[in-house]
């Protein structure tokens, strides 16, 4: 059996990707998947820490997390697309109207 | 009376200021004429009641003015042999320029705007004549200054006006300081700045002492310091020639007649404070003496018809003024009303030729006009003859009683004396200068203006006629003792202002040979020497200029040319304060601008501007409205978070 550390070490890893790849990709659908790549590294560390102490609860939440993520993948999909349609481009270097 | 003299002008002024049509010039012209023609009557009648009241002075109380303290100035206005004569100049004189200036502004469409300033201006010079106290006198003087700024800038369209009158009026401003602070040391030294109570004052005091006589020296000083402003001497004589750029009429009115014998008059008032001080006088008679040489020499190279008139203006003022300063302020007086009569002629004369021209006012594009302005032409050599001192006419008399009056000043006398026989010399050779490049020689007109040349209408010639008339007989008024003329008797205008004179008993004692008329053959000799000077300019001037072959008309030639070359610059004295005094002002200016307002001033509050700004745009920057910056923060916070909390 594999031991519940290296679920976590496994979970920091990919999570630790998904936040560079948010600051780092200039790309909007691929600042959406890193997103996405930390919400499933968080995921693993409850399906983890529930086998792990035998209890329910991580599992539970780990639907709802899903759930989330995946009206969070269609709000923001559809958001890139009207952000094409507006700005023509979705590279954020671009989008600066967030300036105060 | 007094009350009517004073205010139908400015009823005038105001009415063709702000009431009548503003298109409807024959109205504004008849409303000019008839608020000065009956403030002119009304002062007829005043003289009259006041000869018949034997001439005593009177003073009348209208309100008062200020009251702070232990200061009151009143409004008061007195009447007295002085001020009631020079109220006949100014509204006599006044009313013939003002019916003359409607055949002259005849073109202009903005007649109502021009005799809203005349009138207004006559306002405020019989203010000026009338107030018993310096402040009052004060905003008369201001107040012709004012008028005469609007006057010459009557045609501020073009730059060189507006200028003109800024100068004027800048000019007398640096007078007016001193008067100014004269007004204060007379009103710390007397406690009251009434010409009746100061005069009491003085009149009654036993004797002087050291500091009281230093301080009315310094006084004196002063107020002739703003004599030097309005009358135009030596320092500060710069702006009327400047000032001609205003229309014809005014420069009679105000540059000849009225406005710039302000300073003389003002003396003429003070003469008790001014023979306390026998080193102010002396320098009043040297700066005359010395403005009319100066001024004469510049006039005897122009080429303008209405320059040389106004340098020769500044030159009999200067006469004027060394009147004053040798004690003889009678003579002062006499010399201005001759002076006014004759040179309101001249001025008016050359306006007739100006429209007559189509205003050209360049002598060598004239010649020959007597043929076609006989008129004119007639009324001009009167008017020439009079100021140059021709037997028999006013300049005559007046020049020849201030110059007889100089030689009796004891000391530098004879030397006075010397100068003003000299300008007298070169004043006959630039009068009969301007005469004979105008209407004698060949004429040297351009097709154009030789086929549209025109006599001048009556409107204009019928005040000039009286003019002429006053200016060979006013001089009557001062004949000598010497020169017996059957049925005339000597010194009218003399006897008529003593009691203005009557000063302190100590005074009139150092001051005895100013009113002295011993030594009949010296006068005579003088006499003589003085006639034949001007018979020697006249004779110069006419034999250079208006013979009929082709005169010089450029610089003179090789031995003259560099002295030609000072002259017609005026000794460079226009360079001059703008070498010493603009530029370093300028400088200063330059200075408080560039490093002290933009530098340091600006600099201090721009800094607090940019140290702000950078906070603002350090705070921006976290701003910057990047996805991924946003990101990074948000990041870091969490970091942050978590590592305070675990």
């Amino acid at each position: 059996m594999v031991p519940v550390e290296h679920y976590f070490v496994l979970a920091l890893i990919l999570f630790t990707i998904g936040v560079v790849g948010l600051v780092v990709r200039r790309h909007l659908i691929f600042v959406l998947m890193s997103i996405e790549l930390m919400l499933n590294a968080v995921n693993l560390v409850f399906i983890a820490a529930s086998r792990a102490l035998g209890t329910l609860d991580g599992q539970i939440m780990v639907f709802f997390v899903i759930t989330v993520a995946a009206c969070e993948a269609a709000v923001g999909l559809a958001m890139v697309i009207s952000l094409y349609r507006r700005y023509g481009t979705i590279a954020t270097d671009f989008l600066r109207t967030l300036r105060g | 009376m007094l009350g009517v003299i004073l205010l139908s002008p400015l009823l005038g002024a105001v009415l063709n200021g702000f009431v009548v049509p503003k298109a409807n010039k024959m109205l504004a012209h008849l409303l000019g004429v008839l608020a000065i023609g009956l403030s002119f009557g009304s002062a007829l009648l005043l003289f009259q009641q006041f000869l018949a009241g034997g001439g005593e002075p009177s003073i009348t109380y209208v309100f008062e003015w200020i009251q702070a303290g232990k200061l009151r100035v009143p409004v008061e206005f007195v009447v007295d042999r002085l001020s009631a004569l020079l109220l006949l100049v100014v509204t006599g004189i006044g009313m013939l320029i003002h019916i003359y200036a409607g055949g002259y502004m005849r073109e202009e469409k903005t007649t109502f705007r021009f005799f809203a300033y005349l009138n207004l201006f006559i306002f405020m010079m019989l203010l000026l004549i009338l107030a018993n106290n310096l402040l009052l006198m004060f905003v008369g003087w201001e107040g012709v200054g004012l008028c005469s700024y609007l006057l010459i800038g009557y045609w501020y369209s073009e730059g060189a006006n507006a200028d003109a009158g800024m100068k004027a009026f800048l000019t007398n401003r640096v007078g007016d300081f001193a008067f100014l602070i004269g007004i204060f040391m007379t009103y710390r030294l007397f406690g009251t700045l009434s010409f009746s109570e100061l005069r009491a004052v003085v009149s009654s005091s036993a004797s002087f002492d050291a500091y009281t006589l230093q301080q009315l020296t310094l006084i004196t000083i002063c107020f002739f310091g703003g004599a030097c402003g309005k009358s135009a001497q030596l320092p500060l004589s710069i702006w009327l020639p400047d000032a001609m750029a205003g229309p014809t009429p005014v420069s009679a009115l105000i540059h000849a007649a009225t406005m710039v014998t302000a300073g003389i008059y003002m003396m003429t008032r003070l003469n008790f404070l001014f023979y306390l001080a026998p080193f102010t006088m002396e320098v009043v008679a040297w700066v005359g003496a010395g403005t009319a040489l100066f001024a004469a020499t510049i006039a005897a190279v122009q080429w303008d018809i209405k320059r040389v008139l106004a340098y020769s203006t500044v030159s009999q003022l200067g006469y004027m003024v060394l009147a004053c300063g040798v004690g003889a302020f009678d003579a002062g007086v006499f010399h201005v009303l001759t002076h006014a009569c004759f040179k309101a002629l001249l001025f008016l004369g050359a306006g007739s030729v100006i429209v007559a021209m189509h205003h050209e006012q360049d002598m060598r594009k004239m010649g020959g006009l007597w043929r076609s302005l006989p008129i004119t032409h007639a009324l001009m050599l009167i008017g020439v003859l009079a100021i140059i001192g021709f037997p028999g006419l006013a300049g005559f008399f007046s020049k020849d009683e201030i110059l007889w009056r100089a030689y009796l000043y004891p000391g530098s006398g004879h030397y006075l004396w010397a100068v003003g026989a000299f300008t007298a010399l070169l004043t006959s050779f630039y009068m009969v200068r301007l005469l004979a490049l105008t209407f004698y020689g060949k004429s040297r007109l351009d097709h154009h203006t030789g086929k549209h040349l025109h006599e001048i209408s009556s409107i204009m010639w019928a005040p000039l006629i009286i003019l002429a008339l006053l200016s060979i007989g006013v001089g009557y008024l001062g004949v000598p003792g010497l020169l017996a003329i059957p049925g005339v008797k000597p010194h009218i205008l003399a006897d008529y202002l003593e009691p203005i004179f009557a000063v302190h008993q100590q005074v009139k004692e150092t001051w005895a040979f100013a009113g002295a008329h011993h030594e009949p053959f010296w006068e005579a000799l003088l006499m003589l020497v003085s006639v034949v000077l001007v018979f020697l300019g006249s004779s110069i001037a006419l034999f250079s200029y208006a013979r009929s072959s082709q005169p010089n008309l450029g610089p003179w030639p090789a031995p003259g040319a560099r002295l030609y070359h000072l002259l017609s610059n005026k000794y460079w004295l226009d360079e001059l304060y703008a070498r010493f005094i603009y530029s370093p002002l300028g400088d200063i200016g330059e200075f408080l601008w560039r490093i002290f307002d933009i530098k340091i001033i600006n600099g201090l509050l721009n800094g607090l501007g940019y140290t702000i700004l950078g906070i603002s745009g350090f705070a921006s920057f976290k701003m910057s409205g990047s996805v991924h910056r946003h990101a990074i923060f948000m990041i870091a916070g969490m970091l942050a978070l978590l590592y305070f909390l675990l």
